[in-house]
């Protein structure tokens, strides 16, 4: 009996492993990041100065993730991109198509209705 | 002019090369922002005298570009390389645009690196930049848009799969073994040959099965999959619970070898052990009449366990089939019983007496076995008519929730 209890409360005082946590952080994120990059394409931006105005807004995002995503999201017509020459460098330019700015409203719409909802439980969970 | 693009003008002159442009415009934004710091710290224009002074300080135009010449060529190697190594596990079609879009990134990290650090980056500086950026065999693969050869979707079909197909084939080979070692005079050597072939066949299987599955996930087959079940065709465990695999297996092989020797394939020794060649064992003249319905029931037996691996789960059909088996095994065993003496010994004339007191013997033993067999058949076909029964209940649906 005593080794059951002892189990029961090991199980209860476990410390959470940081690994966990950082996994949960990353899933939490993941589909928001999509939303986050469409809104920071309703204006034209090339991949540097992107990931840079993400980062300031607290949104990091991985170049080697970056890149392949707004690869992913031209390939679904959500955006267009077109390359021109900038500070002597040819960059390739985004920027939300029409396609891209009604699926960033229906998506905007969706993300504030879990968010109310999510606050609601946290809040009752209190 | 501005004493800054004079200077820049200066550098440029004593660059060479296909990069010229782009050194020099390098240049050009690192000596911005040392003004830039200058105008912060003085805190209005610097003059011309004092913008002369950090152009000095900066370098001679000849130096300057000798070491942003040597400290570019390495850079622009790594880059290089870096950006082959992604290119090649690419899609031909999109690879250029992608490695071009990467350049356009790389450099961008580059000169905000050189903005911070004041100078050119370095060949170490470049390195750490394309290890934030990721290995290239990881960013490659996040253009092609799967990330796995098996998906979460299908994995766990791919494993059952494997449990079924690899544990068959291993089981098939090793029956296969035990049957010519039977026939064999080298029957260790056999085993041994066997155990390696049966390992060979599983490994076999396994790439196999894999393939199988590869060729699925791109097909999307696991959409397909995951709709077309049925809920009610989940297996009834309050009834019975799935057969194990192994046990499955370890029957079939034992239906086979027996089939395989009924129907004379193969043949064990008749001799009696300790009694040399001078005693044989033989079925009596009553295993004659009963040989087809024991062909048929072996065979049958042998089918349900073959449909046992696919479908472990308990069936009314399986249940029907299982009471059928052991009711015509019942009724073999029931003639055979009426039938007089099951097996003779023949021996040779001076041993006669003997080989007649040994036959009663065996017979008794015999005939008490199948006897004890014919019970415990019974007793099979009363618990799957009670499985039968209690399948037409309907079940509870907080059956098995704790009250």
């Amino acid at each position: 009996m005593w080794h059951t209890v002892y189990i029961v409360h090991y199980v209860e005082h476990m410390p959470l492993s940081p690994d966990i946590i950082e996994t949960l952080r990353l899933e939490l994120r993941r589909g928001a990041l999509i939303l986050a990059v469409l809104g920071a394409l309703r204006t034209e931006k090339y991949g540097y100065t992107l990931r840079a105005e993400l980062a300031e807004q607290g949104v990091e995002i991985d170049e080697g993730a970056l890149y392949p995503m707004l690869r992913r999201l031209e390939t679904q017509g959500l955006l267009t991109s077109e390359w021109r020459e900038d500070a002597k460098r040819q960059k390739r330019f985004y920027r939300l198509s029409a396609d891209g700015a009604s699926a960033l409203s229906q998506l905007t719409e969706a993300w504030r209705a879990m968010n109310r909802a999510i606050d609601g439980i946290l809040k009752e969970g209190r | 002019m501005n004493p800054v693009t004079r200077y820049v003008k200066e550098v440029e002159k004593n660059l060479s090369g296909m990069r010229r442009i782009q050194t020099s415009a390098k240049i050009y934004k690192v000596l911005s922002i040392k003004v830039d710091g200058l105008e912060a710290k003085l805190g209005r224009e610097p003059t011309d005298a004092e913008m002369e002074a950090l152009l000095a300080e900066f370098g001679a135009p000849a130096d300057v570009a000798a070491s942003y010449s040597a400290m570019g060529a390495p850079m622009h190697d790594l880059v290089e390389r870096y950006l082959a190594a992604v290119r090649r596990r690419l899609p031909e079609k999109q690879a250029k645009d992608i490695a071009a879009e990467l350049r356009d990134g790389i450099a961008g990290k580059i000169e905000a690196k050189e903005e911070a650090l004041g100078h050119a980056a370095s060949a170490d500086d470049v390195a750490a930049i394309l290890k934030e950026f990721g290995h290239p065999v990881v960013v490659a693969s996040r253009y092609s848009g799967r990330d796995y050869l098996i998906g979460p979707n299908l994995y766990p079909w791919f494993w059952d799969a494997q449990r079924v197909g690899v544990g068959l084939v291993f089981a098939l080979v090793m029956v296969i073994t035990a049957v010519k070692a039977l026939k064999s005079e080298r029957a260790m050597a056999m085993v041994i040959t066997g155990i390696g072939g049966a390992i060979e066949a599983a490994i076999w299987m396994f790439g196999v099965i894999t393939v199988v599955f590869i060729v699925m996930e791109r097909t999307r087959t696991d959409v397909r999959i995951a709709r077309g079940w049925n809920p009610k065709a989940l297996p009834q465990d309050h009834i019975r619970k799935p057969r194990p695999l192994f046990d499955t297996l370890f029957a079939l092989a034992f239906d086979t070898i027996f089939i395989l020797w009924w129907i004379k394939v193969v043949d064990f020794p008749n001799d009696i052990p300790g009694r040399g060649n001078s005693m044989e064992l033989h079925f009596a003249e009553a295993w004659a009449s009963m040989h087809t319905p024991i062909l048929a029931l072996a065979l049958l037996m042998a089918a349900v366990h073959v449909s046992d691996i696919v479908h472990p789960a308990w069936s009314r059909l399986r249940s029907a089939v299982s009471i059928l088996g052991h009711v015509g095994g019942i009724a073999v065993l029931w003639v055979l019983g009426r039938s007089g003496p099951l097996v003779s010994v023949t021996a040779a004339t001076e041993e006669s007496t003997r080989a007649a007191e040994l036959a009663g013997s065996i017979n008794a033993v015999f005939g008490y076995s199948l006897a004890i067999v014919g019970l415990f058949w019974a007793i099979g076909i009363g618990v799957e008519v009670w499985r039968q029964v209690k399948a037409m209940r309907p079940t509870s649906p907080h059956a098995g929730v704790a009250a």
